[in-house]
């Protein structure tokens, strides 16, 4: 048997075929197919995108509004103690028995000062005192 | 060339289209199938192909640099179109690429639309054999009878580098067909 020798061979073709006629159609289902002189398509959204951008700034900037009005009047003020004392003093009708009402045991311990004193001190005090006589009466 | 730089001209210009695409159709359609066919085998798959290429060749007209020819760009648009073709069938089938072109030449003896003899199909089988880059240059040599200087315009290879492609293809064709 020779051996095969693809330049010795008279061309070996490919052996495919077509339909008949497959050609003659072919150009005319192809122009059918072809997306020719088809319109733009614009979404409505790219066409007002400036309208929609504008409605959209104003929105967050509305919602901003209410925020940033509370963060302005919510800020902590630091008043002053002795203003707060002079308020309640001069300002208001709370008077020491209600505010003896309204304080704790535990409170009145707080605020109680241990002080030494000693007796003569409290005799000059007492012998100073003009009223002592009317407070030994009552 | 200037009479090709006209033709792209009224190719592009909306009021000659339509009829220049048409003439390019009618010119490129037998090559450009017998390339595809080449490729995918199979008639139907050709078909659905070829129009893929169009419709590419057409949607693609403007970005056409007219740095190669018109045909070499053609003709690279089809072969990537029947590559891509072969990949997805394979990916559609979860089959390696070699087993659907296994399958598609086994399909061959029954294709109503090839009409080919004992020594075609071994041909056929023994170039399903080759890395694909063989495949294709064999193809476009010996079947589809393009010259060097074209096939490396399309598929961006050198002269050189195709030849010796062509030559390994060939003595594998050979030794293929001698043993069985």
């Amino acid at each position: 048997m020779k051996t095969f020798k693809l330049e010795n061979e008279t061309k070996i073709e490919s052996g495919f075929k077509t339909p008949d006629n497959y050609f003659d159609n072919f150009s005319a289902k192809m122009m059918e197919r072809l997306p020719m002189n088809e319109p733009k398509v614009i979404s409505i959204f790219q066409k007002r995108k400036n309208l929609f951008l504008l409605i959209a700034a104003i929105l967050v900037l509305a919602l901003l509004v209410p925020t940033l009005y509370n963060y302005s009047t919510t800020q902590k003020s630091n008043m002053d103690a002795a203003a707060l004392e002079n308020y309640i003093t001069y300002q208001t009708n709370v008077n020491q028995y209600d505010l003896i009402n309204v304080l704790e045991t535990e409170d009145i311990n707080n605020i109680k000062i241990s002080m030494v004193i000693e007796d003569k001190a409290i005799e000059d005090v007492l012998s100073l005192n003009s009223n002592l006589e009317n407070l030994i009466l009552e | 060339m200037q009479e090709e730089k006209e033709f792209i001209e009224q190719l592009l210009n909306l009021k000659t289209q339509n009829q220049a695409f048409e003439k390019l159709i009618v010119d490129s359609q037998r090559p450009l199938y017998n390339h595809i066919r080449n490729i995918v085998l199979n008639h139907d798959d050709a078909d659905d192909v070829l129009q893929n290429t169009f419709v590419k060749i057409f949607q693609n007209l403007k970005n056409f640099k007219g740095e190669s020819k018109l045909f070499s760009w053609m003709y690279r648009i089809a072969t990537n179109e029947a590559l891509n073709f072969l990949k997805q069938k394979s990916k559609r089938n979860e089959i390696p690429s070699e087993a659907v072109q296994n399958k598609a030449i086994e399909n061959l003896e029954a294709d109503i639309y090839f009409d080919g003899n004992e020594i075609q199909l071994k041909l056929q089988k023994a170039i399903a054999l080759l890395p694909e880059k063989q495949q294709l240059v064999f193809k476009m040599k010996y079947f589809e009878e393009l010259k060097y200087e074209a096939i490396s315009e399309i598929l961006g290879t050198s002269v050189g580098g195709l030849k010796a492609s062509y030559h390994i293809a060939v003595k594998k064709i050979e030794a293929f067909i001698n043993r069985n």
